[in-house]
């Protein structure tokens, strides 16, 4: 009995060892670094709540990196090669705040990117400005990340007051093609940075357009029983429904919502955990007919973003999502910048980024025509559509509707919900 | 007025779900005097195996639990009896064994990274599953049928254990362990073997509790973390160590997230459930069934 356990704890100790090895040197790192790198550190919530999302974005800004390394990397540098540092915030402020100071200090990258949740990005980006290092935002739409006079932030996607007016103009458009009138509306959001910001815009919104608003309701996003909130819902009874969520409560408040039988006559969710892949195969049929206001969509008639999605879905198994996109077209941008700069000086390369007009190349496979940067450091030219999720007989897809232009040619949207 | 009811309904429903969920924590609790922080993550393994087990054999989800409970009970029995065994031995002088709580706190996060690394960070769920989006339609209320079968899953799996911890030898020697570990090993019992048999059990429960989760919600690595605090906060309300007053517990919470959130935002909720916790700790630290005495 005692010489066994004592063989078992031997065996133990082999696998631990050789588990430890195998994830602190992976066979496919070359030995030694380049000569010459230029070192970008991420911050991504790659575990916690948003942990799916985090590895989305995570994957396509790795599949940029390589096709930026693959094609040569950046050649007036001497094709330095991009290495990418990552960082996991755990949807956690404090925890963004302390890998972004130990990412400069420590490890001394030349740029920072991240954090996907705005409330991360919101502290995280300060201490990018007080180090002077350029930070690249990809997703976080909350408005204040460029609106604190920062030199040093740059972010692609549209901010939350565009997203927000947008779904706004497509209610009125809604109710012009399909000759309707909607009066009621109910906000539920996720009690973050990101849900409140969103509802702050709504409430103005709504007045403008002389919407009654019913119901206004924030939650916690980690709240295990959404049933609650649903019936909540049901006794408002509003005409539409405008949605800010992330991933599993996205999930449990569709799935609910479909046990209880509220159809609201419209239900326009805010890209999040709606955009989510997972969402899709989780919800299922219960997520029909949501409107879903997003970055990018598969079918979007840009040259090389079939491709792309092609590529993505091989290597990771599900399609590009709009924060993904953002993500990959990021990383293109920075290697634009990179190659104007000649140099990875921060301040250097704070100009090139701040010039940047970066129009045709891999990398540009979103629905606008360039990325150019306004003096907040907001992407000027970030559009968004709206999609609508139903099944055309290939199962669930999410479908292009509007701006009227950039919808799929033969669908029309189906409202009221049947 | 319906809608109370049926919230209350609603609430009673989740609630015991909570307590199931939360039954395994006081168990092992009940034994070894220690909180296993890894428990949320047991419940996450439990929820994996019972989806895996639903998915690869196509069986109804609660079939699963044949199973669910013996793959649980033997992680369970194995992981005290491999991982935390060894570190009771080391501080078997000290009467709360604090580096045992530690080492939970380890095996959470080991558990949950696991996950993360072999199933990735996806939502899932089971789609095809005959009780997914079932309601019953009771005089125009709408109870939901796979939270129903959790409320039976849960108090059968009450009673059975109240019934194993009082009729069987085995289960009686684990309450002899619980009153006083020196006493029960001079009755010759072995305390090492009961604190593994503990912990399978409170193992087992959580794959149950997973089980009746499976039909309508997520599974994802961190789903532990959600349940987590809820299961201490519910352990607490109806004292360390009581089986029913995990299921009463259980069942006030889920009555007050149900009820509450009709009245005020949902975030209130959870303000007045802390708070709950907090009054719990002033006035009756020993919960609603603890006992007083020391151990």
């Amino acid at each position: 009995m005692k010489e066994r356990s004592i063989w078992w704890k031997a065996y133990l100790c082999v696998l631990a060892f050789g588990f430890v090895c195998s994830m602190a040197f992976p066979v496919d790192r070359p030995a030694l670094a380049q000569a010459k790198e230029v070192k970008v550190g991420n911050i991504l919530p790659l575990s916690g709540p948003s942990a799916s999302v985090g590895q989305q974005s995570k994957n396509s800004q790795d599949m940029a990196i390589e096709e930026i390394n693959a094609a040569g990397g950046i050649k007036s540098l001497g094709g330095a090669k991009i290495t990418m540092l990552y960082a996991d915030s755990e949807s956690k402020p404090d925890k963004g705040v302390a890998e972004a100071e130990r990412l400069i200090n420590t490890e001394k990258v030349h740029v920072l990117t991240g954090c996907w949740n705005s409330a991360v990005t919101y502290p995280t980006t300060a201490v990018a400005e007080r180090y002077g290092i350029p930070f690249i935002v990809p997703v976080s739409v909350a408005d204040k990340i460029t609106a604190q006079g920062f030199k040093n932030v740059f972010r692609i996607a549209a901010k939350d007051s565009w997203w927000t007016r947008d779904q706004f103009v497509f209610l009125g458009d809604l109710q012009k093609e399909f000759n309707a009138k909607l009066s009621t509306l109910a906000f539920v959001y996720e009690n973050g940075d990101w849900g409140k910001g969103f509802a702050e815009e709504w409430k103005k919104l709504a007045e403008k357009g002389n919407y009654k608003v019913v119901m206004d309701e924030p939650y916690p996003s980690t709240a295990t029983d959404m049933s609650p909130l649903v019936q909540k819902i049901k006794r408002a009874n509003p005409e539409v429904l405008l949605l800010v969520s992330n991933a599993a409560d996205a999930i449990l408040i569709t799935n609910s919502m479909a046990e209880y039988k509220v159809k609201p006559k419209a239900i326009i969710a805010s890209g999040g955990g709606h955009a989510d892949p997972s969402f899709l195969t989780a919800a299922g049929k219960s997520a029909r007919y949501i409107f879903d206001i997003v970055e990018w969509e598969i079918d979007v008639n840009k040259p090389g973003a079939k491709e792309a999605n092609a590529k993505f879905k091989s290597k990771y198994g599900y399609n590009l999502a709009g924060e993904s996109v953002d993500g990959y077209i990021a990383m293109y941008v920075l290697a634009d910048a990179l190659e104007r700069a000649g140099s990875t000086d921060p301040a250097k390369l704070r100009k090139a980024l701040a010039e940047t007009n970066y129009r045709k190349g891999q990398g540009m496979i979103v629905g606008y025509d360039s990325v150019q940067f306004d003096n907040t450091g907001q992407n000027k030219n970030a559009s968004l559509v709206m999609v609508q999720i139903n099944d055309i007989g290939k199962g669930m897809e999410r479908i292009t509707v509007w701006p009227k232009g950039a919808r799929r040619a033969g669908y029309k949207p189906v409202f009221p919900t049947p | 007025m319906q809608f109370i009811l049926e919230n209350i309904i609603n609430g009673i429903l989740m609630g015991s779900i909570y307590g199931l969920a939360a039954m395994g924590l006081t168990v092992v609790f009940g034994v070894l005097k220690v909180i296993n922080f890894a428990h949320g993550s047991l419940l996450m393994v439990g929820m994996y195996v019972a989806y895996w087990a639903v998915i690869l054999t196509g069986l109804h989800p609660y079939l699963a639990l044949v199973i669910v409970v013996p793959v649980m009970f033997l992680f369970g029995y194995f992981l005290q009896d491999i991982i935390i065994k060894p570190i009771f031995k080391a501080e078997k002088d000290v009467r709360e064994p604090i580096t045992v709580i530690i080492v939970t706190t380890g095996v959470w996060y080991i558990l949950d990274n696991l996950s993360l690394l072999v199933f990735g960070p996806q939502y899932r769920n089971i789609q095809d599953n005959p009780l997914r989006g079932k309601m019953l339609e009771v005089a125009g209320m709408l109870p939901s049928v796979p939270r129903l079968w959790g409320f039976f899953a849960a108090l059968l799996t009450t009673v059975a254990i109240y019934w194993f911890f009082q009729k069987t030898r085995t289960g009686r020697a684990i309450r002899a362990t619980s009153l006083d570990r020196e006493a029960a090993s001079l009755q010759g019992i072995n305390q090492y073997k009961i604190y593994n048999l503990a912990v399978g059990i409170g193992t087992a429960v959580a794959g149950i509790a997973g089980v009746s989760l499976v039909p309508f919600y997520n599974i994802f690595p961190s789903v532990g973390v959600l349940f987590d605090i809820k299961c201490f906060i519910i352990v607490v309300l109806g004292g360390l160590g009581s089986m029913g007053g995990a299921l009463l517990g259980g069942l006030i919470i889920g009555v007050i997230e149900n009820v509450g959130a009709q009245f005020m935002a949902a975030t209130w909720t959870e303000a007045i459930v802390y708070g709950l916790f907090l009054v719990f700790l002033f006035l009756k630290p020993s919960g609603l069934f603890g006992v007083k005495y020391e151990w």
